[in-house]
């Protein structure tokens, strides 16, 4: 396997921004270094811990952003591990960091500092970006949710209860895509033109194009969508699509068309399930007829509700599913693991944890593909776990000369 | 309507496509519906010429979002020939049985461009083919042959009904990338089963991590795996756009969407892998809250005020550091509140939440919302609006500044405000450069500057329902 971003090397300074894009490039055949704070990376005191006990080399969510990344533990606030940093961004592809815009003018390792090396592909993803009215104002992950449009659409039918925003770093991830679409095309570019370039990417610019049909129809139709329990926000209110399973979990019964091979087999699902009622009325047969009050009206969505609730949610996944109806049932990711089908697909990836003794399966990456290769290779670093490594074979120092550093506490 | 819009639109020779990284690849787009749309459009920001297909008799079913629109007046007959406007429901994708039966043919008549089409067109071709047409699956083979990439998001089985398996394509052209966007992947079990967005979110875990403790999923609000999910694939494509350049030989990508989602809940499937904790369990997902870490306060508050659908407003606010609380406790004038032992540490406040919530929504319950979001934001509290499209779109300095949100004409419906790209490059920029184009506009272009066809060929295609 060799990775789309085999023989790059990246200098991403730690942040829980910008950490799963460093995964992806490290995933993708990267070598990574991270260069962490000498206390460690804030990505690794956020938890869930290994049995729950606190240690930044037992940190499950900085374990799954960081797999294979090298870690260098350093005070960039301070002359001596400043300069090193600025050595091993003239040996690098690409510089990927997300602190506050102006942090890194005032050490000097701005763009304009470091962009000596012209092949320097320097990403700075940040919360607002680098400029505007907003640049300064305090974010996390679920501030984004909110402010960029996910919240308002996503939540409970209910007017009065809160909207609500997901979990797992969403708004981090999506801002994550675009920093990789722009260190890609920028890859793509060096290879004819040997320049590197900057790329500014503001998380709440990605969040905001990210809620789907919410902007245009503002724009175009000046509707204000309501916020409806597990499905699409929408102009109007409409009946439930989340529907309870007899052993009480819930199908996403999305709206589709029931062509007539289609419509058969439903009808003979629901008489199995004694639940069919009125749609044995001829008029049904009518697709126009039938698809119409599906959209509109009550009877089908309704019958659809009862067969649901008639069946369990597995029978009902794959009953619907081989019958060309693309409900889904919601799973807890864990239970994904026991799914033949992604068994099949060689989904999972085994990565050693000495620190457990033992091997745990990573999800793979987004695509199958061995020519893109990207998947989880290796653990992720312990802290400072290649400060001397890269301190001495990538910037020649000597035992004695980082004994000193590490002695003054500008490395670890 | 517009008197500066032209009533027709000739098809164009020329290719849209403004100069940029990208220039010279060109994508052979067959996607449709959401999540595969956005994957290819993401190139035309760079400049790649994305040449999207419509199926004679199957045209992309978002243009039939028809609706009056307040930035046009509202559709007139002429753009609306026999269409029953049933699917003003964005979500509604049925319509193409019916529009075929309307019998519009390609370049007779102008199609409403609907408003979501706009967004995951904007920038692409247009051409018109007819699959089911023996010739046109021979026009689809020479297109494959003078294209970089080539991406489908239909069901898995439906390109090899056309003889276009990965070998085929493959000989057809040797360094063409070919993506098969899915909900579950073109190998394994479940190759046949069909996905929407909320299909791949509910499977792949990510809708059960939405929702309020003890309540059903409130899940994804919008296809979130459409958007993010065509954005990854974007992403895919261009990854291998890169290796292809590299290697000078193409290959197959495999993107199965619930494999992406997975990848965006990984810390909880290792979470169950090492502690056996479960994501199905009482206390999860926590609404608003924060678990890992623990922090409190962090959670939306209602505020003054409710939207145009009578949905109360509401402020998120969450403070992760002791001099955040400290200064909310100052902005809220009850300073008392961090030496009482209840709220004095982060591990009282998470202990004392639910009090803590109540007290602090009792302060913003009669407040403006952006009000309290500048007021906690000066004292450098974490504050975020929960800010609707409307609030994005009219209000919003940021967005603004930033152009998220610029203007392009269309010949159609004059001026339109489309979504922007949020990717800023100093030396090869980003630019949203296109309308989203109009029914089988490049025809012309396609079929006779890349194919080199006569203007009389096309003319017998066309008149033989080929294209």
């Amino acid at each position: 396997m060799s990775g789309v971003y085999e023989g790059l090397t990246v200098v991403e300074l730690a942040d829980r921004r910008n950490q799963w894009a460093g995964k992806l490039l490290s995933d993708g055949g990267a070598r990574v270094i991270q260069i962490e704070p000498i206390q460690g990376s804030p990505g690794r005191w956020c938890g869930p811990f290994v049995d729950d006990k606190v240690d930044p080399d037992r940190c499950l969510d900085y374990w799954w952003n960081n797999t294979g990344k090298q870690s260098v533990a350093m005070d960039i606030g301070r002359d001596p591990a400043r300069d090193l940093l600025r050595k091993l961004l003239a040996g690098a592809d690409v510089f990927l960091e997300s602190t506050r815009p102006g942090t890194l003018a005032k050490l000097d390792l701005d763009y304009g500092a470091v962009g000596a090396s012209k092949a320097l592909i320097y990403a700075s993803l940040t919360d607002f970006g680098q400029d505007g009215p907003w640049r300064d104002l305090q974010m996390n992950d679920a501030a984004h949710l909110a402010l960029g449009g996910q919240m308002s659409s996503s939540g409970y039918s209910d007017p009065a209860a809160t909207p609500i925003g997901g979990q797992g770093h969403q708004a981090w991830h999506m801002g994550c895509a675009f920093v990789l679409h722009g260190i890609t095309v920028a890859l793509f570019d060096r290879m004819t033109s040997g320049e590197g370039q900057y790329i500014d990417v503001s998380i709440h610019d990605a969040c905001a194009i990210g809620t789907e049909a919410a902007v245009p129809q503002w724009m175009y139709y000046g509707s204000t969508m309501y916020r409806q329990t597990g499905m699409h926000a929408n102009a109007k209110r409409q009946p439930p699509l989340q529907l309870p399973t007899a052993d009480g979990k819930h199908m996403i019964a999305v709206m589709q068309n029931f062509g007539p091979r289609v419509w058969e087999r439903l009808i003979k699902w629901m008489d199995e399930k004694g639940v069919t009622g009125e749609l044995h009325d001829p008029k049904y047969n009518d697709e126009a007829f039938r698809m119409s009050e599906y959209r509109t009206g009550n009877v089908v969505r309704d019958a659809i509700a009862r067969l649901i609730a008639a069946s369990n949610g597995e029978e009902c996944f794959h009953r619907a599913q081989s019958y060309g109806i693309s409900w889904g049932l919601v799973h807890a990711c864990e239970e994904n693991y026991d799914i033949p089908h992604y068994q099949q697909r060689k989904y999972w990836r085994s990565i050693e944890h000495p620190e457990i003794g033992r091997a745990i399966p990573y999800p793979r990456g987004p695509v199958a593909c061995d020519e893109i290769g990207i998947e989880p290779r290796r653990r992720a670093p312990h802290l400072g776990e290649h400060t001397r490594q890269i301190l001495q074979g990538d910037l020649g120092m000597n035992e004695k000369e980082i004994t000193a550093l590490a002695a003054s506490g500008a490395i670890r | 309507m517009n008197a500066n819009i032209p009533q027709s639109t000739k098809m164009s020779a020329k290719s849209p496509a403004r100069p940029g990284v990208l220039s010279g690849i060109r994508v052979l787009d067959f996607t449709w519906k959401t999540v595969g749309p956005w994957a290819p459009r993401l190139l035309t920001h760079y400049g790649a010429e994305v040449i999207h297909v419509e199926r004679a008799g199957g045209w992309d079913d978002h243009r039939y979002n028809a609706a009056p629109s307040i930035v046009s007046d509202e559709p007139r007959a002429a753009q609306l020939p026999g269409m029953k406007k049933v699917y003003a429901d964005p979500q509604f994708n049925t319509v193409r049985e019916e529009s075929a039966a309307a019998g519009q043919g390609p370049g007779e008549k102008k199609l409403y461009a609907a408003p979501y089409f706009n967004t995951l067109h904007h920038g692409k071709l247009a051409i018109s083919l007819n699959t089911k047409n023996p010739e046109g699956l021979k026009l689809v083979e020479r297109l494959i042959g003078v294209c970089d990439a080539l991406v489908e998001n239909f069901s898995g089985e439906v390109l090899s009904s056309w003889g276009l398996t990965w070998e085929r394509i493959h000989e057809l052209n040797p360094r063409l990338v070919y993506m098969s966007l899915s909900g579950f992947g073109h190998t394994g079990e479940w190759k046949g089963y069909r996905s929407f967005g909320p299909t791949a979110q509910a499977q792949s875990g990510l809708s059960l991590a939405s929702g309020l403790p003890g309540k059903p999923p409130a899940g994804w609000g919008f296809s979130y795996l459409d958007v993010m999910g065509g954005w990854m694939g974007g992403l895919a494509l261009i990854q291998g756009l890169l290796k292809a350049k590299k290697t000078g030989k193409g290959f197959y990508i495999d993107y199965s969407v619930t494999e992406g989602a997975m990848t965006m809940v990984g810390t909880y499937m290792l979470d169950f892998q090492v502690n056996g904790r479960r994501t199905r369990r009482p206390d999860f997902p926590p609404g608003n809250r924060s678990i890992f870490p623990a922090v409190a306060p962090h959670n939306t508050y209602r505020t003054a005020g409710r939207d145009r659908n009578g949905q109360n407003w509401w402020v998120f606010i969450a403070c992760e550091t002791q001099p955040q609380f400290e200064a909310l406790c100052e902005v809220m004038g009850q300073p008392g509140l961090a030496l009482d032992p209840k709220f004095a540490t982060n591990e009282a406040r998470v202990a004392n939440q639910d009090e803590l919530d109540a007290i602090i929504g009792s302060w913003t319950r009669a407040r403006r919302r952006y009000g309290i979001m500048q007021r906690c934001q000066a004292a450098s509290i974490i504050a975020a609006v929960v800010q609707s499209a409307e609030d994005r779109v009219e209000y919003d300095p940021q967005l603004h500044h930033r152009e998220m949100h610029p203007i392009i004409n269309h010949p159609e419906i004059g001026d339109v405000p489309y979504e922007g790209y949020p990717v800023k490059m100093s030396r090869t920029p980003a630019f949203v450069h296109g309308r989203a184009p109009v029914l089988a506009e490049h025809n012309g272009y396609v079929y006779g500057e890349l194919l080199g066809m006569s203007e009389a060929e096309i003319a017998s295609y066309r008149e033989r329902g080929v294209i």
